[in-house]
């Protein structure tokens, strides 16, 4: 078990690496802004599977932390200076923000069964995007503003480093947080909620706290969004964005924390690939569809997601070899 | 004094098109515990539909009969396809179902191109009487009297028919209904049509009375209708109408006096009762 995840980290490592060195072999802007775009997706994405994958809840409303990220640092850095320190300090009130909110929320919405949580969560993300759209002194509306970046990130280069950095320390921060004891009550919760309650542990505590570590997450990603953009307005807070982050875990595979960054790839890469085509076959215009259509048939065929299927895959496959090596031996 | 008549005419034109959408959900959560998040795209198909064979015959009976139609075909396919192979999981039905409607939508987009459409109200509803100071718009009345019609039809079939005993019974206890020996799974698939057929209807009635139509308007309404069917009581069906009343005057009178909090009374109304009354206001009995 040990020596299999170690060969994960590896194979981890070297994709990091290639992440890492990519830039400086090729110079081709589109692809340096849609990996930084890939990154930043696949940490919403992550914060996502912290509440559908882990912890069995299903949110519709995770755009609105999103939104929530983005708007606060495209304000502050709006009417401040755009300074790399404003701009820290930005991601820290967004997450502030999120952390709060998000607790509020989760304190009153969580004691319900999925159905209704899901509902309620669409609403009060609903809620914030009429919000967003009314406060037009501040947000502008569905407009939007344009802001500037700070200057250290004018470098499309520098950004796509910080972007890379945030996914692999959000990364590990999460791969640490699902598998302390408190995230392993999380998986718990998920696999059969009543009987994690009957052991003694307060279960709306833990659900609470996973849609806080989600919120802050979003956040973040929300921030970095924003930054890459140098606009925004309300499309963040859409349920579009939802949508996208419930995709990605969805095909790239729930309850892991590979799945959703491999279905951000997918995902923003088919996009981008497709809407190349639409140019030429104005179906593909609709490429939402395929996505719609190969995402019902991952939840009936493939609930796993393609991460948890190959992970199947090569479990079944070690199971199958390793008695008869054990025959072999013996 | 004419205001207040005609904020409460529109209120209940509102709320009994929300009725006819929270309707059918209520009655399919109640029976099958499946939350339908495709719902709003059976009601934007159901308004293209309609508004299409409208168009193309001339006759606005017509376009109603081809919405429902279009209705009852697409919530066959629906639960064949999409609501059985995940019977009985929640979460995945509520991933499934707000994936159809991701494709119900597009492909609105696609038969009907990205566009908004109009729609108009037909020559014999057109226009309005007068009492007095009053004013009354036709195809509102006729919305209000198209509602409470098939709330009568509905509710007579669920209190008198063996149809709408076995249903009834349904939602009290699934599993005993079927230890009688009956096909409680083609109950579903016929719950499910109608309540897709009145989803639809829904949609075409809707068309005319805001005048244009769009792809996306299924899901605004959907949100509406959640409201209604979490205001009301999963599976209850005089408490999805008092519920959708409540909304649509709700959201008339604050769209008047405070329209900034227009639509967020409706999800603070939806808030008090799950805080307070989580089962809803009419506890869910058929």
């Amino acid at each position: 078990m040990k020596n299999k995840f170690q060969w994960n980290n590896l194979f981890l490592a070297i994709i990091v690496v290639v992440l890492v060195v990519f830039p400086f072999v090729s110079d081709s802007r589109t692809w340096t802004i849609l990996l930084t775009q890939i990154f930043i997706f696949s940490i919403l994405a992550m914060s996502y599977d912290i509440l559908l994958g882990y912890t069995g809840i299903v949110s519709f409303g995770h755009a609105m932390f999103f939104g929530m990220g983005a708007y606060t640092t495209a304000v502050m850095l709006k009417r401040m200076e755009p300074s790399i320190g404003i701009f820290i300090l930005s991601v820290v009130c967004g997450m502030l923000l999120a952390a709060l909110i998000s607790f509020f929320i989760g304190l009153l919405t969580l004691r319900l069964k999925s159905h209704f949580f899901a509902m309620l969560t669409l609403a009060v993300s609903g809620l914030f995007l009429v919000l967003a759209e009314k406060w037009r002194t501040v947000t502008h509306g569905n407009d939007g503003f344009t802001f500037k970046a700070p200057e250290f990130f004018k470098d499309r280069m520098m950004f796509y480093f910080v972007t890379l950095i945030c996914l692999v320390l959000v990364y590990l921060l999460l791969q640490r947080f699902v598998n302390s004891p408190f995230g392993r009550v999380l998986v718990a919760v998920r696999e059969n909620e009543q009987r994690t309650r009957s052991l003694g542990f307060n279960t709306l505590h833990y659900k609470v706290m996973a849609s806080v570590v989600a919120g802050v997450i979003a956040s973040l990603a929300g921030s970095l969004y924003a930054v890459s953009l140098r606009f925004v307005n309300t499309s963040v807070l859409t349920m579009d964005i939802t949508l996208d982050a419930l995709l990605m875990t969805i095909i790239g595979g729930v309850g892991t924390l590979i799945g959703p960054i491999v279905g951000a790839g997918v995902i923003e890469l088919t996009q981008h690939y497709l809407s190349g085509l639409a140019k030429d076959y104005p179906i593909f215009e609709r490429w939402i569809i395929f996505f719609g259509i190969v995402y019902i048939l991952a939840v009936i065929f493939f609930p796993r997601g393609i991460v948890g299927t190959v992970r199947e895959k090569l479990w079944k496959r070690k199971k199958k070899t390793r008695p008869v090596e054990k025959r072999e031996v013996s | 004094m004419e205001l207040l008549i005609n904020l409460t005419v529109n209120g209940l034109a509102t709320g009994m098109l929300i009725f006819l959408l929270a309707s059918g959900l209520t009655l399919i959560f109640g029976l099958m515990s499946v939350l339908n998040f495709a719902h709003g795209g059976l009601f934007a198909w159901g308004a293209y539909s309609g508004v299409w064979f409208y168009t193309l015959s001339g006759s606005f009976l017509i376009g109603i009969l081809g919405a429902i139609i279009t209705g009852i075909i697409l919530g066959f396919i629906t639960e064949k396809l999409i609501i059985t192979p995940v019977y009985g999981n929640h979460v995945q039905q509520i991933l499934i179902t707000l994936g159809f409607m991701l494709v119900l939508t597009e492909l609105l987009k696609v038969v009907w191109g990205p566009n908004q459409m109009a729609a108009k109200v037909p020559s014999y509803l057109a226009g309005s009487w007068e009492f007095g100071d009053v004013l009354i718009i036709k195809y509102r009345l006729f919305i209000i009297i198209v509602g409470f019609v098939v709330f009568g039809v509905f509710q007579y079939m669920l209190q008198k028919t063996k149809i709408g005993l076995i249903v009834r019974a349904g939602v009290m206890d699934k599993d005993m209904v079927q230890a009688l020996g009956i096909n409680i799974k083609r109950v579903f698939l016929y719950v499910f049509m109608a309540g897709s057929a009145l989803a639809a209807l829904s949609g075409v009635l809707m068309a005319p009375y805001s005048g244009v139509i769009y792809a996306e308007m299924g899901f605004e309404f959907a949100i509406l209708a959640f409201i209604v069917v979490v205001i009301g009581g999963m599976g209850s069906f005089p408490g999805s109408l008092f519920a959708a009343i409540l909304v649509g005057l709700a959201g008339s009178y604050m769209a008047y006096y405070v329209p900034a909090l227009s639509l967020a009374v409706n999800m603070m109304l939806m808030a008090i009762v799950l805080i307070f009354r989580p089962q809803g206001l009419f506890t869910g009995k058929g």
